[in-house]
């Protein structure tokens, strides 16, 4: 059981990792002041769910310390969704693959508060706040530029096309996610997937929006099982560059 | 974060004109005489035009330093250390875009808006300071500008808050407090380099050889070869000298380099403790100018860093961009 | 930077182009000035704070959050339009002028206590 639980900690906590690098990497560089202020409150956010993952594994499940598990694996032990570990491309792109992660998170956050792994409430109830403004955001933005002219709104349908079948992955079955729905620790990826989707489509069809059918589109997964895009292992590189001239030292 | 070595009008420029000074003496003898009690000057107030165009100047070149002050320490963002040192660095990159939001409003309030004061910031008409156009090497790097180039800037900035134009003082107070978190960031992450293993030392010691003379450039050329701007200092928008900054940086910062057992690139800098001030060899002045002018090492990557925020954020602030309205400067 | 490599990973990323053509951002595209009200508790004022560009209320509230609400204690925001603030003249200040003056309205402007005295000082003789 700690070992599928670890699992799905670990995917947990790559995707905020890798997603929240990716959104910080628009600080300084965002459409306007504003807007890169609020992006970046919400990156450094999703870095710190992902410490709070860390740690749970390491102070309740006999993992390693947080900076080093973060930081130092190799590429095939990270567990993240690809949709994470794209670049960052422009704005549209970035919105909506915030807009899609943000949703699954509160899906997945909103089950946990009840999950029979004692350490995952807490947080849950912790994050709630933050990740309804990160709703919040996403929804206005997602909804306004949809009706904000043809350029905008056909910016925004490509986005969503391409980001789809990479959202799916969010929701890679997990190895041995059965025995945790058995034992109440969450419902499973296949329920919280429909639950998202329910979520997403009362937000984008009003907006005008068509979402791809699941059918349709091929989900992209491996991320859960250590298999990675071209973009994952740059970028770790980077992560990692200071840190680790030298590990033992402290920076 | 960052003030210091604002450049104001060329000498010859700066001799006020007449007319401007005595357009209107019954209002300007009122203007002078609220400034003199202590008071501050609010957004609709009288205020003679040479009073407004060296502030839109000031806290222009004020607001383009924080966004372009935000790429050096950027190159970092990805590479940080560890969770502690990554997220505190992205929080004050953040801080800074939000330090040059709360300055261009402030700017906004004198009649120049924000749209053209980035357009000047684009096409080089309008400077930012200098010390961002040099590169962070390493991430020592970003420890020195942490620690240093942003007591640098408190300096200056507690200065600046004491001047006579209200919105300028209210976002410099939020700014202090702010950057009382940066500096302590900052002093911290390069204290753990200056305690740590041989490498981190060395490393740090070499960052610090490559940003003293950018500091010393920081607050701008001395005294004696600066035409004095006496009534920019009764106006209160100059609130200290170059040299009164310099020196007071010197006397608080040098000791915390020291007792750190790190050294100085300048043989010739001592306390002179009978006067009470700081002695050094004369930073490269041509250098400063020269890289004012475009000639630093990375002028050139800054400016086409901004020209790409800009033109692909445009789409964004198009979309919902409102043509026709009418746009209003903020109250206060 | 002559070879237009950054040192900067991310800027490498941004394929910056190197045409050297002018970039304008356009009057207006920066949107609208809305001005931002903060609460620090509950049963607080809302206090002036500054103010942010946005093209309508809604995105002024979700940027007024980070702006003015990301650190220190923060219960609510409001946000106005800047053109739907009046306010006096700031010539007019002398309007308010003799307000201090004015002890009628105030507390201070009553001596009970004297009168008091006075009286219990003069039934005593």
């Amino acid at each position: 059981m700690s070992h599928a639980i670890n699992n799905l900690l670990t995917a947990m906590a790559d995707d905020a990792l890798i997603q929240g690098h990716r959104n910080s990497e628009w600080t300084g560089l965002g459409p306007v002041m504003e807007e890169d202020i609020a992006f970046s409150s919400m990156a450094q956010d999703k870095i710190g769910h992902a410490w709070a993952l860390y740690r749970i594994l390491q102070e309740d499940l006999g993992g390693s310390d947080p900076d080093h598990f973060a930081f130092l694996r190799n590429e095939k032990d990270y567990r993240c969704c690809h949709l994470a570990e794209q670049p960052n491309g422009e704005y549209d792109f970035s919105l909506l693959r915030h807009f899609l992660f943000d949703h699954a998170e509160a899906v997945r956050y909103g089950r946990l508060e009840q999950s029979t792994f004692a350490p995952l409430q807490p947080l849950a109830r912790k994050l709630k706040g933050e990740i309804k403004y990160h709703l919040l955001h996403a929804n206005a933005w997602v909804s306004q530029l949809c009706r904000a002219g043809d350029e905008s709104y056909a910016r925004m349908q490509a986005a969503l096309n391409r980001c789809f079948p990479l959202a799916l992955g969010l929701f890679e079955p997990q190895e041995g996610e059965e025995e945790l729905m058995a034992a109440g620790v969450y419902p499973g990826e296949k329920a919280l997937q429909a639950e998202w989707l329910d979520r997403i489509y009362n937000i984008l069809s009003p907006a005008g929006l068509n979402l791809p059918g699941v059918e349709a589109v091929t989900p992209a997964y491996g991320g859960r099982r250590g298999y990675h895009t071209e973009y994952l292992q740059p970028l770790l590189d980077e992560m990692g560059a200071v840190f680790r001239t030298d590990p033992e030292a402290i920076w | 974060m960052y003030g210091g070595g604002y450049i104001f009008d060329e000498p010859n420029k700066r001799q006020l004109k007449d007319e401007q000074l005595h357009d209107d003496p019954e209002k300007l003898a009122a203007f002078e005489a609220r400034i003199a009690r202590g008071e501050k000057i609010e957004p609709g107030d009288w205020m003679p035009s040479e009073y407004r165009r060296q502030l839109i100047r000031l806290i222009e070149q004020h607001a383009h330093s924080e966004i372009i002050g935000a790429l050096p320490e950027g190159t970092w963002i990805t590479r940080a250390p560890g969770f502690k040192r990554k997220l505190a660095l992205i929080a004050k990159v953040q801080d800074e875009i939000g330090h040059g939001q709360l300055l261009y409003n402030a700017a906004e309030t004198l009649g120049k808006s924000r749209e053209a004061m980035i357009n000047d910031l684009l096409s080089g008409k309008s400077k930012y300071s200098n010390v961002f156009n040099y590169p962070a090497e390493t991430w020592a790097d970003v420890t020195v500008i942490g620690f240093l180039i942003d007591a640098a800037a408190i300096v200056n900035q507690v200065a600046n808050a004491k001047g006579s134009y209200g919105p300028y003082c209210r976002a410099l107070e939020r700014i202090c407090y702010e950057e009382s978190f940066h500096l302590k960031q900052g002093h911290d992450a390069f204290i753990e380099l200056a305690t740590g293993t041989p490498a981190q030392r060395a490393m740090l010691q070499d960052a610090l050889n490559r940003w003293w003379q950018p500091i010393m450039h920081f607050f701008g050329p001395p005294d004696k070869s600066s035409v004095h701007s006496e009534k920019l200092m009764q106006w209160k928008v100059k609130m200290a000298s170059n040299d009164e900054m310099r020196n007071q940086f010197l006397d608080t910062y040098v000791p915390k380099i020291w007792e750190l057992g790190l050294s100085l690139p300048d043989p010739a800098l001592r306390k002179n403790d009978s006067t009470g001030k700081w002695e050094f060899s004369d930073p490269d002045w041509e250098l400063f100018k020269k890289v004012i002018n475009g000639g630093g090492p990375c002028n050139k990557e800054r400016l086409n860093v901004r020209k790409w925020a800009e033109e692909h954020g445009r789409w964004v602030r198009k979309a919902l961009m409102h043509p026709g309205e009418k746009i209003t400067a903020p109250a206060a | 930077m002559e070879n237009n490599q950054s040192l900067d990973p991310r800027v490498n990323r941004l394929q910056l182009s190197i045409s050297g053509d002018p970039v304008v951002v356009r009057d207006g595209e920066n949107w609208n000035v809305f001005e931002v009200f903060h609460q620090e508790k509950r049963g607080a004022h809302h206090e002036h704070v500054g103010c942010v560009h946005a093209p309508n209320a809604q995105l002024a509230l979700v940027f007024a959050k980070e702006q003015f609400g990301r650190r220190k204690k923060c219960v609510n925001l409001w946000v106005v339009r800047s053109a739907d603030i009046l306010a006096f003249n700031t010539e007019d200040e002398d309007m308010f002028a003799n307000n201090l003056e004015k002890t009628y309205r105030d507390a201070s402007g009553f001596k009970v206590m004297e009168k008091i005295n006075r009286y219990k000082k003069s039934g005593k003789e």
